[in-house]
């Protein structure tokens, strides 16, 4: 438009002018997005901003009261469609959207948006079952985000600290409803879900308009929400209400209290059971102690061990048994052969020479003691031996 | 006697069963039988100290007030 230096810089109004002149020559467009700041001043004028739904970004927006009184009464965060054309303030240098009409985007329209969305994350199997992760028994850190100062908060807190007092809680208060929530719940999100120490994040508003909930059906916050790592409870609104982050999140809680019931186990609970688990265990094996006492017992009050003397005292029957025995048996010996040999006696005596002897006979022997029965086995000089019936003596063959 | 811990509780038992019934059927001799008695004393020792301890062991881990 003009060549400006150092040396030959243009005036502010130059400058302003031109971008006025540019401006202008812009024709009036369509935008979308929330209301916020409203303020109709006195005068025939109201301001307001225009914030986009998903990311920090706003213009400002005036128009005639009579143009926002076609759509009063609207309510807090109204998304709206705005008809307007950009205008370049000269006296400071801002850029505002004159709006010549204002419309309200209505419920039907966004629940169609919001449907169609829903199909095409559903299609790209964002809500899968098999995309969800189980809840840690036992978190070390539980996330939580949550409107500042909110009943929301208070029941998840309160609720999990009854069932398990040592919990510990990284907590983030951000908007929960409004332009800026989708920014502010998306940068809490994203930090919970750095934080190594936190394993469970609790997403939690309570019940509100329809407009209140959408930032938790926008596109970007259930994106984020589905890529996180860490599992998600959300708890928002009323059992009715389902914005998408329900859909995308690993368990959807009914209520904060019943997110607080689902991230913390309850401690006294677990604590009953366990005693009675140990209870069993013990009772068992006191009974298997009682059990095996009574098996030994048993094995050792047998009279071999009891009275381990029947060991000896049992050989000694036998042995005294044995002798006994072995004495009848000797004596009964001895008594037989004590007769035999009386017998024999009587036999020998009654075989003697004897009484031949007595009655005047000698026997003769020859010195190698053989009898002499025949004159002829004699010769002369022979010594001879005669037994008579008392002594002997001795004789010489002369003849 | 008692330095024979690597024994087990199981293997004490069934050892003093097979004792006593050697004993009982009375098919060894003096000095075996001596023997056999001195070994199912042993035993039953070794058995004892096992459940001892084991109860010893449960009461002092019971849990207080049970």
């Amino acid at each position: 438009m003009f060549e400006t230096s150092s040396e030959s810089p243009a005036p502010v109004r130059l400058v302003t002018e031109a971008i006025k002149d540019y401006i202008d020559r812009l024709g009036p467009i369509w935008i979308e997005g929330e209301i916020s700041e409203l303020n109709e001043r006195s005068g025939g004028m109201a301001f307001m901003r225009l914030r986009d739904t998903s990311v920090d970004m706003s213009i400002s927006v005036m128009c005639y009261k009579t143009v926002l009184a076609a759509v009063a009464p609207l309510p807090a965060n109204a998304r709206v469609v705005i008809h307007a054309k950009p205008s370049w303030f000269t006296k400071n240098g801002s850029l505002t959207m004159s709006a010549k009409e204002i419309r309200q985007v209505g419920v039907g329209e966004l629940l169609a948006r919001l449907e169609e969305l829903k199909n095409r994350l559903a299609a790209e199997g964002l809500f899968s079952e098999d995309r969800k992760v189980d809840l840690p028994l036992l978190p070390k850190k539980v996330g939580l985000i949550c409107g500042r100062n909110t009943d929301a908060e208070k029941d998840v807190v309160e609720n999990a600290r009854r069932r398990w007092p040592a919990v510990l809680f990284e907590i983030r208060e951000v908007a929960v409803q409004g332009a800026a929530a989708v920014v502010e719940v998306s940068q809490a999100l994203r930090e919970l879900e750095e934080n190594a120490d936190v394993d469970v994040i609790i997403i939690t508003r309570g019940g509100g308009s329809f407009e209140d909930l959408l930032p938790f059906s926008d596109e970007s916050l259930v994106r984020l929400a589905a890529n996180c790592t860490t599992p998600i409870v959300s708890a928002i609104g009323h059992e009715k209400d389902s914005p998408l982050l329900d859909l995308v999140a690993d368990y959807r809680a009914s209520t904060p209290t019943d997110a607080a019931k689902n991230v913390v186990p309850d401690i006294a609970e677990e604590v009953e059971a366990l005693q009675e688990i140990r209870d069993r265990m013990f009772r068992k094996v006191a009974s298997i102690i009682e059990l095996e006492s009574a098996r030994v017992l048993q094995l050792t009050q047998r009279p071999v061990l009891r009275d381990p003397l029947v060991l000896v005292t049992s050989r000694e029957e036998i042995l005294t048994n044995l002798k006994e025995r072995s004495h009848r048996n000797f004596g009964h010996r001895i008594e037989v052969a004590q007769g035999e040999l009386l017998q024999m006696g009587a036999r020998v005596r009654s075989l003697s020479p004897q009484s031949t002897l007595d009655r005047g006979y000698s026997v003769v022997q020859l010195s190698d003691g053989s009898i002499v029965r025949d004159s002829k086995k004699v010769k002369k000089g022979d010594e001879l031996r005669i037994r008579l019936a008392q002594g002997e003596t001795g004789a010489t063959v002369t003849q | 006697m008692a330095t024979e811990k690597k024994i087990s509780y199981e293997g004490a038992r069934d050892e003093l069963a097979q004792v006593v019934q050697s004993l009982e059927s009375g098919g060894a001799t003096l000095e075996e039988s001596l023997k056999l008695w001195e070994r199912g004393e042993e035993l039953a020792k070794i058995c004892q100290e096992w459940l001892d301890g084991a109860r010893q062991k449960l009461d002092s881990a019971k849990p207080a007030g049970k």
